[in-house]
């Protein structure tokens, strides 16, 4: 397995470094030097409140001092929150550019099954995946497209899926603020769905039960709403129809009213007397019926709360969020606006572990690492996708129906800390990859010097973290490098391989960082 | 779908089948989660008892043709020939005896032959899933979580680690990958590591010690559970620290290419060159180092044979390739225990079996029925236990060699023998699941 095997076909042009003036100092590392950018005067981070600080932190992939003056200039967290409410507003330079780096993610699925490397274009849509969420200014938008496609989920290496898996996540872009009686339509009908849970060899004749039954357990109602073994075979009978010729050259989504179920179906109060050979309406109608469905909004709730809130949502929070759901018409905005309204969400800053995947977004974007259009498979934005999945979070590479999970104590294992330790210290010494990436000087963290270590490591917490460390983060950092909270720290310590590596790399090992 | 090559949705994938497995196993790296009781058990000293037992499951990912690996001999191999006129086993080739004669074993595990000899060494035919399942994918899924019907998605070996309060990350750890397989996920603590030497905290240029005390103190004033949780990481890496230190010495001396090293006691050049030379030396050193691993996983991939299995010349061909290596470095591990070896056994897992009659292409698409291989401590070897369903056209299931009892009785069977704690609760960690005897173990 090379690493150069999953870069893209077409290289892109290589990015010309900004002229501007060379960085203060060399860069002490004796590994290859990471272009860095011109630092000459750090800008003044702006700080948000703990409120907006919040807002921010839950709904995008980490602060950065670009994000803090956007929250700032939107008139604070909960303004900010509503703005990215609408992301087709908001110019997004960065996401736009990034849109263009992997050519083979504007494939057809028929060109993706022909192209013999249809795992290859997986990986693509990892990095374009992660690459958006580290640099797009639509950061809800993609921590929304998150949420949805692990709910609805469909693995990035199913073999049977993955040639209409980009199909897939398109669909999911589009629907991820509208409305999820839109979004369950379109995601069970979907070709991807429908292979990588067999709906797409299901027959009247021999009806496979998978899509039928993850529909109600994973995708709606939930396993305790009450269904039986017969609204399984019902429901799976309902789906019939929804085919994919993958063994013919077209490789064509259709609908085959010949191999579709007819005859009264009844779930869990739906009842369809699905006549039509055509199913697709009485369909139509079960699903805009499930999604409506108490139990749906009940969970679909919870889960959001889970998520956005913390593990353990009280009742009340739930079913305030599951009514603005019911009553809103299964509006996404409207269910999401009544949860971060309710006065729980402001008392949960900080009650969520990062996944991995968080994580690393959320370490790139401290760092200020500003990762640029890949040539191979060294650069950056390709060679990420070993340093991300190693940490255990690849973007929908969970392999089973159910999607990642979303509660702390799954991310919290010990494999994944001492991972995510030696994560951020590759990212905050400059050690790899390095290759068509910015970085920012190591200098630039600093104040002038020479200034008390205390102060020193307040001044890069504010920058890095987007806030002050605490007194026991700020001990803990002086132990690392050898240092009294009290001592004056000169520029030739400073200038110390480790120094500037130790603080960062602790700080990013810090509480306030491993959970937002 | 009528198409093979389209139903199991792996056109050609000889290159990248490997990896494709390997993330198709992936349960998220290091995703296991703090420990089912909470915190309290960890405030107290650890003591891993000494000298305790240790089951390594080694995962033949991609289906490994059991057909292949142990062949019936007689009238049976007759009938597998009519299917697989080519490509089967020749009988003369066949080593190993079994009770009435009935199989023998490929001619490359000749290797592990002493071990068969002296019972050490034996197979289970005819074991499977309780229904067929053809996907790679789901059947991997289905195998390790082994409680079918349940949502939960814990596996088994993380229910099993989870009965016991005295575990900590390092009882259950998978070696080769910091992605835990989804035997290993659920709620109790599980380790994942590529190699032991990685079973430490990144250095920031201070001295471990002060390392891991600026940690502590960064992270003193967090009860959640992720803070619990790095406090036993650090508690962890700690207890491991001398084996980590050792490990990460350079592996062979004075160059790469020489002979081990002495101070290192992961010895890899004892180990032929291959997938399983990194993982199978790293697990032996973690097991000889007595701190208390019970379980350790272990992929072996690369099984997934639809074309190219193998010719009239058993001694060539993908499966030999395969087998060759698989026999040669377990003998390597044994060896390499030493003294250990007492308390180790081995167990294969294959998502399925192959199917019976081959394709156009010299292999075998996906099928059903399939060999469990068993070595070392407890084993009752020498022998091919289980119950032969027969080859004859109207005996398999849907082309496949069928299923006759369930893989789960099996590894009950070696949890039984190995684990005489677990007995009485088998509903914890088989929910719903009434075994059969194999009579596998001793």
């Amino acid at each position: 397995m090379s690493e150069t095997t999953l870069r893209p076909r077409s290289k892109g042009k290589p990015v010309p470094e900004p002229a501007g003036e060379p960085t203060a100092r060399p860069s002490r590392a004796s590994a290859e030097k990471p272009s860095t950018a011109p630092v000459t005067v750090a800008p003044k981070p702006v700080l948000l409140g703990a409120g907006s600080r919040h807002f921010a932190r839950r709904f995008s992939g980490g602060l950065t001092p670009g994000l803090a003056t956007s929250v700032s200039k939107a008139g604070g967290g909960r303004a900010w929150f509503e703005k990215q409410l609408c992301p087709g507003r908001i110019s997004d330079p960065s996401g736009k550019a990034i849109d263009t780096w992997y050519p083979r993610l504007k494939q057809t699925p028929q060109q993706i099954f022909n192209g013999e490397v249809p795992w290859e274009v997986m990986g693509d849509l990892s990095r374009w995946t992660m690459a958006r969420r580290i640099h797009s200014s639509r950061q809800l938008q993609e921590v929304m497209v998150d949420f949805w496609s692990n709910l609805l989920h469909v693995p990035l290496m199913d073999d049977t899926a993955y040639f209409y898996r980009v199909s897939y996540d398109r669909m999911i872009r589009t629907h991820a603020l509208s409305s999820f009686e839109q979004l369950l339509l379109h995601a069970t009908t979907h070709p991807a769905m429908g292979l990588s849970l067999d709906n797409a060899i299901s027959t009247k004749d021999s009806p496979n039960e998978n899509l039928g039954r993850e529909l109600l357990e994973l995708h709606t109602v939930g396993v305790d709403a009450g269904y039986t073994e017969k609204d399984v075979k019902q429901s799976a009978r309902m789906l019939t129809g929804y085919r994919v010729d993958v063994w013919w050259p077209e490789f064509r989504a259709f609908y085959d009213p010949t191999v579709h179920s007819r005859g009264r179906v009844t779930v869990m109060g739906f009842t369809s007397a699905n006549l039509a050979a055509d199913g697709r309406a009485a369909t139509k109608a079960y699903l805009k019926y499930l999604a409506h469905h108490p139990a749906t909004a009940q969970r679909l709730a919870r889960r959001l709360c889970v998520k956005f809130v913390s593990d353990h949502p009280s009742p009340g929070l739930v079913s305030t969020v599951a009514r603005a759901y019911r009553t809103h018409n299964t509006s996404i905005k409207a269910t999401l606006r009544a949860m971060v309204d309710h006065p729980e969400f402001a008392k949960s800053a900080g009650k969520k572990v990062r996944t991995p995947a968080e994580d690393y977004v959320a370490t790139v974007r401290a760092l200020g690492i500003k990762v640029l259009r890949p040539v191979d498979g060294n650069s950056f934005a390709n060679a990420m996708y070993w340093q991300y999945r190693e940490l255990g979070q690849a973007p929908y590479e969970w392999p089973a129906p159910d999607g990642f999970p979303q509660d702390n104590q799954s991310w919290s294992g010990a494999g994944r800390i001492l991972t995510s330790f030696a994560t951020h210290r590759n990212l905050a010494a400059q050690w790899w990859p390095t290759h068509e990436a910015r970085f920012r000087s190591q200098d630039s963290w600093l104040p002038t010097l020479p200034a008390s270590v205390d102060s020193v490591i307040d001044h890069v917490g504010r920058q890095l973290l987007g806030q002050p460390p605490g007194p026991s983060v700020k001990r803990g950092v002086a132990q690392v490098i050898g240092r009294t909270l009290n001592h004056r720290l000169t520029q030739s310590e400073a200038d110390q391989y480790w120094t500037v590596i130790g603080i960062v790399s602790s700080l990013l090992d810090s509480p306030s960082h491993l959970s937002r | 779908m009528t198409n093979d090559t389209a139903a199991c949705g792996c056109p050609e994938f000889s290159l990248n089948r490997r990896r494709f497995l390997a993330i198709a196993a992936a349960g998220g790296a290091g995703l296991a989660g703090a420990s089912l009781f909470g915190d309290a058990f960890r405030q107290v000293t650890y003591g891993a008892p000494a000298g305790g037992n240790v089951l390594v499951v080694l995962s033949l990912r991609g289906g490994a043709d059991g057909l292949s690996m142990v062949v019936p001999r007689g009238a049976q191999h007759d009938l597998l020939g009519g299917y697989r006129n080519g490509i089967v086993v020749p009988e003369g080739s066949l080593v190993g005896t079994s009770t009435g004669n009935a199989f023998g074993l490929h001619p490359a595990l000749a290797p592990l032959l002493p071990m068969w000899q002296a019972g050490t060494f034996g197979a289970v035919h005819a074991v499977g899933l309780p229904a067929p399942n053809r996907s790679h994918f789901d059947a991997m899924e289905v195998i390790e979580d082994a409680d079918p019907g349940s949502s939960a998605r814990v596996g088994w070996i993380n229910r099993m680690i989870g009965l016991d309060p005295a575990a900590t990350p390092e009882t259950s750890m998978q070696l080769g990958s910091t992605l835990l397989p989804t035997s290993q996920v659920g709620p109790a603590a599980a380790l994942g590591a590529d190699q032991v030497a990685d079973l430490q905290i990144a250095g920031l240029g201070s001295s471990a010690a002060k390392r891991r005390a600026s940690l502590r103190t960064m992270w003193s004033g967090d009860k959640s559970a992720l803070g619990n949780q790095v406090r036993s990481t650090i508690d962890a890496t700690l207890r491991l620290d001398d084996l980590v230190q050792a490990a990460a010495l350079p592996t062979q001396d004075p160059d790469p290419g020489g002979p081990d090293n002495p101070l290192n006691p992961v010895n890899v050049s004892s180990y032929p060159k291959g997938q399983l030379q990194g993982v199978l030396a790293n697990t032996s050193a973690l097991i000889r180092a007595d701190l208390g691993v019970k379980v350790i996983t272990i992929d072996y991939g690369d099984w997934d044979m639809h074309t190219g299995l193998g010719s009239t010349d058993p001694s060539t061909g993908w499966m030999f390739d395969q087998l060759d290596h698989l026999a040669k470095s377990l003998t390597a591990f044994f060896s390499d225990l030493g003294a250990d070896a007492s308390r180790v056994t081995v167990a294969t897992l294959s998502e399925f079996g192959r199917r019976v009659e081959q394709n156009g292409d010299h292999g075998v698409d996906h099928g059903y029925g399939n060999a469990m291989l068993l070595l070392g401590a407890g084993v009752n070897g020498g022998d091919v236990h289980g119950v032969w369903p027969g080859l004859a056209r109207a005996e398999l299931t849907d082309g496949d060699l069928a299923v006759t009892r369930d893989y789960r009785s099996v590894l009950w069977e070696v949890l039984l023998n190995r684990f005489p704690e677990v007995s009485g609760k088998r509903a914890r960690i088989f929910p719903g699941f009434v075994p059969e005897t194999i009579g596998a173990m001793a």
